[in-house]
């Protein structure tokens, strides 16, 4: 681990901040954006102890990530089909239990658009359960670094991992009402948005998406009216980014 | 099948309804139907005929609505107090045959005759249709129009909303059926307006089916109202939440609800506050609801289950309800979106307007309602708010409703609407106009200790009234920019 963290700072310009946000003991989730393979490599890199995660079992295959994804503390999983996904949560919730950080990436998959995507509502679900306090993370310069079929990173870019006020998903209403986890869930990809920089779309990541393009949704399952106006993607023309100067969240809903 | 029938097959001798003192029987009421068919019979009103009927929560009503189904005619029932105008342009747009006149709408004769109409009053239409030859009921089929109904909304012009006897006959069969049902010992309180598709169908149509009686009440009076559902032994009561609100602030002795074994409350969100002091006072649990009259209107309700604050029920079974993204893609269990249905009840269309219904109506009959919802684990549905009022700001939605209510937490607010306006960084931005006595700043800490940061306001306006429509609901469009 030390050994991946010592390169990580020789070999880029590596910038780290609110590292006083990361608990010193005790579990805690740590969800940041995704843009590019060597993400899974930065933000642990990043953390004051020792985190776990889940990665694809394919990956494993690699040589360069058979030794430095378990020096990560990487849990390899399968990650296509339901029962293997609950075990890996399973897994994970046990980590979690343990009293360590663990990762997972809200977004569910590499944003393909450069957008920071809708979130997936499991790791609200994984904080929750487990009463984990959850790590907002935005970082960024990873993609320019390993673009998406770049064998290899290239050296000697800067990178800056960004960490955030620790969020709770019982301020958000859990587990009473049914919104709070999504309610959660959007209100972390926000201060996910503000540390990144990324300007956010509420649509789930696609494989079909392309760089500043969002892929058009599959065929619904219910009829429109055929006199409505279809339905915008993009809440308007150019998504704004996030005002960032504005106060981390004390709590909320 | 008529819906008209409704008043038949009732022991003659038992209360249909109850006006200011007075009973009718079914006999009675049924003898004034008819009569009133005959007559309106003779003023050329058949099957398909506009029938527009004009009047209050009377006696006079009831047997021209009847009367006028009952001949397989079209009824568009407005309000007689109403005014002339108003009554006017409700007239115009539903281009009716006949007018017919109820006793409190006496008013208009003489005013409405330039339209050139035919126009009659009910107790007149009554005397002469008596000595006539009896006019049968006709027999329609589900799909023929039975009512022709205004709906308001606070959001869009008016609209007609043409409902069948099919959509009506199903969401009665609801309503009286089951354990739970209405039968010939309950007495309602017909106080919800009967030009509205909740205490037309809920309170009118199925109470009668149900063999039971209706105690009329004009005008919304708390005291009043809970005097008569002491005196008539009112079992039960379908209200508004403003009504709730109203009559569990009201001073007056004991429990005069103490009779009452079913309540329910729709047309509006019934405020959590006002479901636990009616529990606490009455000892009633209120059963919310939920429907348009674009569905005749039941969708949701509480009946049969313990109700869950703030949730507005149950799909009444086939009911289809789905909630989707805004291009039809249901959502994830416990996310919100818009609630589009599928049932009996959904209505034929607006009256001449093919644009209006196509878009909100599909071939398949869904119903997009417009409104946006989400279900919790247990099949209860929340609704959230409009969706055009969602405020969108840098891509993630704000519901208005949501912030409003955090708003009215605090102890000076009196009232709050919250509207979305243009914003150069974000797309939109939250804007707050609040009446009560408050510091701007300190409401602005409020909220962002209840409030993720982006559904804060970016900006307060402290204003001494707030614009409310003729139904109480705070008018948002007013407040855009």
């Amino acid at each position: 681990m030390a050994v991946v963290r010592t390169a990580a700072h020789r070999l880029w310009d590596f910038q780290i901040e609110g590292i006083e946000n990361i608990p010193s003991d005790g579990p805690a989730l740590i969800t940041p954006n995704h843009l590019s393979f060597c993400d899974s490599i930065f933000v642990p890199s990043a953390l004051p102890r020792r985190s776990w995660a889940i990665g694809k079992s394919e990956y494993m295959d690699s040589w360069k990530t058979s030794y430095i994804f378990p020096a990560l503390g990487m849990i390899p999983i399968n990650r296509t089909g339901g029962k293997a996904a609950l075990l890996a949560l399973d897994e994970a919730a046990a980590v979690l239990d343990a009293g360590h950080l663990f990762m997972i990436y809200p977004e569910g998959t590499r944003s393909r658009s450069g957008y920071l995507h809708r979130g997936r509502t499991g790791a609200a679900r994984l904080a929750a359960r487990c009463g984990a306090p959850v790590i907002p993370v935005g970082h960024e310069g990873t993609l320019a670094v390993q673009p998406p079929d770049a064998p290899m990173p290239k050296p000697g870019l800067p990178v800056t991992v960004r960490f955030g006020t620790p969020m709770h998903p019982d301020d958000f209403g859990y587990p009473d009402d049914p919104r709070a986890l999504r309610q959660f869930t959007d209100a972390l990809m926000y201060e996910i948005a503000a540390l990144s920089g990324q300007t956010y779309v509420h649509q789930y990541a696609s494989s079909d998406d392309k760089p500043g393009e969002l892929a058009s949704l599959p065929k619904p399952k219910i009829a429109m009216p055929p006199g409505r106006a279809t339905a915008p993607k993009l809440s308007s023309a150019e998504p704004a980014p996030i005002d960032l100067r504005r106060p981390s969240p004390v709590g909320g809903r | 099948m008529n819906i008209a029938s409704v008043i038949d097959g009732h022991e003659s001798a038992t209360t249909a309804l109850i006006e200011e003192g007075q009973t009718m029987t079914y006999g009675e009421l049924g003898a004034q139907v008819t009569a009133m068919r005959a007559g309106l019979a003779a003023l050329g009103v058949g099957k398909g005929s506009r029938v527009l009927v004009i009047g209050e929560n009377e006696s006079d009503f009831v047997v021209a609505l009847m009367a006028a189904v009952g001949l397989g005619a079209q009824c568009a029932p407005i309000r007689a107090s109403n005014p002339l105008p108003e009554v006017e342009r409700k007239v115009a747009t539903v281009d009716p045959n006949v007018v017919v006149l109820c006793t409190t709408a006496k008013w208009l004769d003489g005013s409405l005759e330039s339209i050139g109409r035919q126009v009659c009053a009910v107790q007149e239409t009554v005397a002469a249709g008596a000595k006539l030859a009896p006019a049968a009921l006709v027999e329609c089929d589900d799909g023929d129009t039975a009512f022709l109904l205004l709906t308001s909304g606070v959001t869009s012009h008016a609209k007609v909303a043409v409902l069948s006897h099919g959509n009506l006959d199903w969401v009665q069969q609801a309503v009286v059926g089951g354990g739970d049902g209405l039968n010939c010992e309950d007495v309602a309180l017909g106080l919800l307006p009967l030009t509205h598709i909740f205490g037309l169908n809920v309170v009118l149509f199925a109470t009668l089916r149900g063999g039971g009686s209706v105690v009329l009440q004009q005008r919304f009076d708390a005291l009043r109202s809970l005097e008569l559902i002491e005196q008539h032994g009112v079992t039960t009561i379908s209200g508004a939440p403003g009504m709730w609100h109203r009559w569990v602030n009201t001073e007056v002795e004991g429990n005069p609800l103490s009779g009452v074994r079913r309540a329910s409350s729709g047309a509006a969100a019934l405020p959590i506050e006002t479901f636990n002091q009616v529990r606490d006072r009455f000892g009633i649990e209120i059963g919310e609801g939920y429907g348009l009259t674009e569905t005749s209107p039941v969708l949701t309700w509480s009946r049969g289950v313990k109700p869950r604050a703030g949730s507005v029920g149950r799909p009444l079974e086939g009911v289809e309800i789905v909630i989707v993204d805004p291009d039809g893609t249901p959502t994830d269990p416990g996310d919100v979106g818009e609630i589009v249905v599928r049932s009996p009840g959904v209505f034929q269309g607006y009256m001449d307007a093919p644009e209006e219904t196509a878009q909100v109506l599909t071939d398949d009959g869904w119903f997009w309602t417009g409104d946006m919802g989400v279900f919790d684990a247990d099949g209860f549905l929340y609704l959230v708010d409009r969706i055009k009022d969602i405020v969108i700001v840098s891509g993630f939605n704000v519901y208005p409703a949501e912030v409003e209510s955090v708003l009215l937490e605090h102890p000076e607010v009196r009232g709050a609407i919250v509207v979305g306006a243009a914003d150069p960084n974000t797309g939109e931005a939250v804007v707050a106009h609040v009446s009560g006595q408050v510091d701007i700043d300190e409401l602005d800490q409020f909220c962002r200790e209840r409030l993720s940061r982006y559904k804060c306001p970016r900006e307060f306006h402290v204003v001494d009234e707030l614009p409310m429509s003729a139904t109480g609901k705070p008018l948002r469009r007013a407040l855009r920019s």
